[in-house]
């Protein structure tokens, strides 16, 4: 332990340093009011929570934040203290040297100690609200989303298509949700519900929550997934029961009405078709020239371009053959065009996007 | 005695210096040399690194900027993360001051293997170049992490990146190889383990690491190239592959690897303080302990990096309560740190200022480590910006607060020049400043829904990405700040002299620079190397040295 004889030279303070109690004084209060103005803080208020997990998760932050508070206080706390209280003094010879201690077996065990004791009690609390995320609840919504290159689809139970874009759960009921992915690894994330499953290929993964407060939520893509990664968003709506059970039945009915609609080209409106590439196209297909990549080609001229003649599946550029493609998708050397049934678009949907893309050669 | 008869015997064994600029210079076996050109190299790349850091805060000053194209900007922020990662810091903390510092500290003339260090440095550049010039095909734009299959389908400068880790990849392995045996082989007499300076502890540690868990690297590296240039399917599920397979051989390397950037931190830090506290450094044993419970404990949690990404679910408690271990001996060094300043006197070096402000801001990304291994928090923030921000707070609160104060520390060390303290001090508070506007409002940011590695973000963002941006230009303006005063240090900077800051491990007790052989006579050691106030523990110091020593460092009396 500490020898006697260079404290004479380290000065005449005490042991701990000048006003070490009075610091310590200081920094007790200002931790505890910072604690009890954390613990006070509704999460709720800086990002709602939608759905039952969120607000065990947020417990659980907020747990895991009161310790980040003390201890980080008591590092820099005292660090700065030291670092004041100890500095070398202008009238101290320049051989100066501080308490030689090489430790403290007992202070050593206590501060090993300590913090082990917080680190099981945090492991037991995170192990107990682990376990709720995983049990199943009883009469539950179960589901599927699947990633695409920029674009999220939901299926749902007795609904024959997916639904791309908007995803539909009622308030109350719990959700089962299974995530996967056609092409590459998406991420599936809601912040409000403080839930995220990867969408890997070829595994399904399961998300469970109820949701609990009616509203329309940002569902973000968290994996870096290609070119257009931070366009990958959709919507989550929770819906009072009514809401929801009125869309769902129009769901069916415009898929039934779709479904039996044969392929017309001559029904489709350019305008319908471009609101429709928004939604379906654009993130890979741009409306230049070929070479104006994003994944696919750009598809402007389709129908005028002397440098690309033929299709990329080398058919002629005849609306018949364009409605081809979009009806069975494409293999192309960058990604995958999922086909009409992958994408969620009708009969109705190819014969409007087949007059858009043909009225964008025409203007050229 | 026997260790007299050691040191006549190892006296007659030194080579003359080679002459001529090229084996001097640049195909130097010298690992002070060799030391030097990784520091070099590895700062080069740290200039190019942090430009393309700005370019990214550039894109994010608002909310849906064209400054670059998503294209560009994928590439630039995969960049600025590999070339962080694998061409500045790994290179700086072990090839540069494992190299310049470490032989000396245990007393021997060189590494193990002088030509194989060479063969490991002369990887650096080459890998270094393959890796920038990815730009002139299309940069990588999956992120440093190039998580299949999204890579397969990277740009073809995805396939250099491969190539290029791969290279530096084998060098780390070769140089944890050579300072293992360096450290296990090659000490002085009387330098037991218990008596190695900490950093050399933590360079073993590390050295471990390095030899072990790179060749996981490279062989998912290797995988990666062979499907992507023949089509062999590892990781293509379409195919029958496993995405997931990567992440596990990636992440069993570079959750190790953080450790790598971390424990020669740890290292620096441990001779910083009691040097400038002139104080035996606090519960010895406990530190050196620490760093290899860390090496250890590091390749058990891997998958920690995985909790969101597909694994049996049960498999998420064994890495959770594992990573949570871990801060039990971080905080045992923080303790001891924390410690070693108490009845200190305390001298206000840039060095050492470096260093007590890396006890605030490593712990701040400690802390936010903790909460990131709760597996039930880490489903929110996992892939968000608290990610980014919980990752700058160690690498760089932590790794890179190391690394300035052990360029401070030893910087007189290698050119027998000081710095300009006031520059320093100027360096240190911006630094402090802007790095922690820089990263703490990211915590904000990520727990509020922005996600990571996107180029375009909601409007409700900009204020905060404003504030993260002008600060990290300020963050530019302390670096270029160092850089002046090492230019300033050329010039006008006062002769250092062997020991000018009173310190008593041995790379101090040797004239600055250190001769080519570095010691004429091996020294042995006698005890450990923090005693301050005891005469010093070694004896068979070049004599003069020896004389001119003892009588600066040992205040009369104080015995």
């Amino acid at each position: 332990m500490a020898h006697d004889k260079p404290e004479a030279q380290t000065g005449q303070y005490s042991n701990l340093g000048p006003y070490f109690w009075t610091f310590t004084a200081f920094l007790a209060v200002f931790t505890i009011i910072a604690i009890v103005w954390f613990v006070q803080q509704d999460l709720g208020t800086w990002l709602p929570e939608a759905a039952v997990p969120a607000d065990e998760i947020d417990a659980l932050f907020k747990f895991m934040g009161v310790f980040v508070i003390l201890i980080f206080n008591i590092v820099a706390g005292y660090t700065i203290y030291f670092a004041i209280a100890f500095r070398r003094k202008k009238d101290m010879p320049p051989d100066a040297i501080g308490v030689q201690t090489h430790g403290n077996a007992k202070l050593e065990f206590w501060w090993t100690a300590l913090p082990t004791v917080l680190i099981i009690i945090l492991a037991i609390y995170s192990v107990q609200i682990w376990r709720g995320l995983q049990e199943a609840q009883g009469d539950v919504l179960t589901m599927e989303a699947i990633g695409h290159q920029f674009a999220f689809q939901f299926r749902y139970p007795r609904l024959g298509q997916p639904v791309a874009n908007d995803m539909h759960v009622p308030v109350g009921t719990p959700v089962t949700l299974h995530v996967t992915s056609v092409d590459v690894i998406h991420s599936f994330w809601v912040p409000e519900v403080r839930l995220k499953a990867d969408m890997v290929p070829g595994l399904i993964q399961t998300l469970r929550f109820t949701p609990t407060k009616v509203g329309t939520y940002r569902i973000i893509c968290t994996e870096y997934c290609g070119r257009n990664h931070g366009d990958m968003v959709a919507t989550l709506h929770i819906d009072n029961q009514q809401d929801f059970g009125r869309w769902f039945a129009g769901q069916a009915q415009a898929q039934h009405l779709a479904s039996v609609a044969p392929l017309d080209l001559n029904k489709g409106q350019a305008q319908a078709g471009q609101a429709l590439f928004g939604q379906k196209c654009s993130a890979c297909h741009s409306v230049g020239p070929f070479d104006q990549k994003i994944v696919g080609p750009g598809l402007g001229k389709l129908l005028s371009d002397t440098a690309h003649p033929k299709l990329v599946d080398g058919t002629d550029p005849t609306p018949a053959n364009i409605a081809k493609i979009l009806q069975n998708g494409f293999q192309g050397p960058l990604g995958v065009m999922p086909n009409a049934q992958a994408n969620a678009i009708s009969n109705l949907d190819i014969a409007n996007l087949d007059a858009y893309l043909v009225s964008l050669s025409g203007q050229k | 005695m026997a260790v007299a008869a050691q040191h006549s015997a190892l006296a007659e064994h030194i080579h003359p210096e080679p002459q001529g600029f090229i084996r001097r210079y640049v195909f130097s076996i010298d690992h002070k040399i060799i030391g030097i050109q990784y520091m070099v190299t590895g700062l080069i790349f740290f200039v190019i690194a942090g430009m393309l850091a700005e370019l990214i805060r550039t894109q994010l000053m608002n909310s849906n900027a064209k400054f670059l194209t998503p294209d560009q900007y994928n590439g630039v922020y995969s960049m600025h993360g590999t070339a962080m990662v694998w061409m500045v810091t790994i290179p700086i903390v072990t090839g540069g001051f494992g190299n310049i510092i470490m032989p000396l500290m245990i007393g021997a003339r060189d590494v193990a293997f002088p030509w194989l260090n060479m063969a490991s440095f002369w990887l650096f550049p080459p890998a270094g170049i393959l890796l920038f010039a990815s730009f002139l095909v299309g940069a990588p734009e999956a992120g440093w992490t190039e998580y299949p299959p999204v890579s397969l389908q990277g740009p073809p400068g995805t396939t250099l990146w491969c190539l290029a880790i791969i290279l530096i990849g084998i060098s780390s392995t070769m140089t944890g190889l050579n300072f293992m045996v360096t450290i296990i082989k090659m000490r002085a007499p009387g330098m037991t383990y218990t008596r190695m300076p900490l950093f050399v502890w933590a360079q073993l540690a590390t050295a471990a690491i390095n030899m072990l868990a790179t060749v996981a690297l490279s062989a998912a590296l290797s995988a990666l190239f062979i499907e992507r240039v023949f089509g062999v399917p590892f990781y293509d599920p379409n195919k029958g592959g496993s995405p997931i397979l990567w992440q596990h051989m990636f992440w069993f390397y570079s959750h190790p690897a953080v450790y790598i950037f971390i424990l020669p931190a740890f290292g620096i830090i441990s001779e910083v303080l009691p040097t400038f506290a002139r104080k035996p450094i606090y519960g010895y044993k406990m530190i050196a302990f620490s760093s290899v419970a860390i090496a250890l404990l590091g390749f058990m949690v891997w998958a920690h990096h995985m909790f969101t990404s597909g694994m049996a679910p049960w498999l998420q408690l064994p890495f959770m309560i594992l990573t949570m271990l871990i801060a039990i001996p971080t905080g045992v060094k923080i303790w001891s740190w924390m410690a070693t300043l108490w009845g200190g006197v305390i001298h206000y070096s840039t060095a050492m200022l470096f260093a007590m402000g890396f006890l605030i801001t490593f712990t701040m990304g400690g802390l936010t480590g903790i909460m990131l291994g709760a597996v039930p928090a880490d489903l929110h923030e996992h892939g968000t910006y608290f990610v980014v921000a919980h990752f700058h707070y160690v690498v760089f609160g932590g790794t890179f607060m190391g690394v300035l104060a052990g360029i401070y520390y030893w910087w007189p060390k290698v050119t027998n020049r000081l710095l300009n303290e006031t520059i320093g001090h100027w360096q240190f508070w911006l630094t402090m400043i802007f790095g922690n506007l820089t990263f703490f409002p990211m915590h904000i940011l990520g727990l509020e829904g922005m996600p990571r590695r996107v180029a375009v973000y909601v409007p409700e963002y900009t204020d905060l990405n404003r504030l993260i941006s002008f600060s990290s230009y300020g963050l530019s303006i302390a670096f270029l700040l160092m850089f002046i005063n090492m230019a300033w240090s050329f010039k006008y900077g006062k002769k250092a002299g062997p020991n000018p800051w009173g310190a008593r491990t041995l790379e101090w007790m040797i004239s600055s620079p250190p001769p080519y052989y570095n010691f004429k006579r091996i020294p042995a050691i006698l005890s450990g190397p923090y005693d301050f106030g005891s005469p010093l523990p070694y004896i068979g110091l070049d004599s003069e040295l020896e004389r001119t020593q003892s009588h600066t460092t040992i205040p009369a009396g104080a015995h």
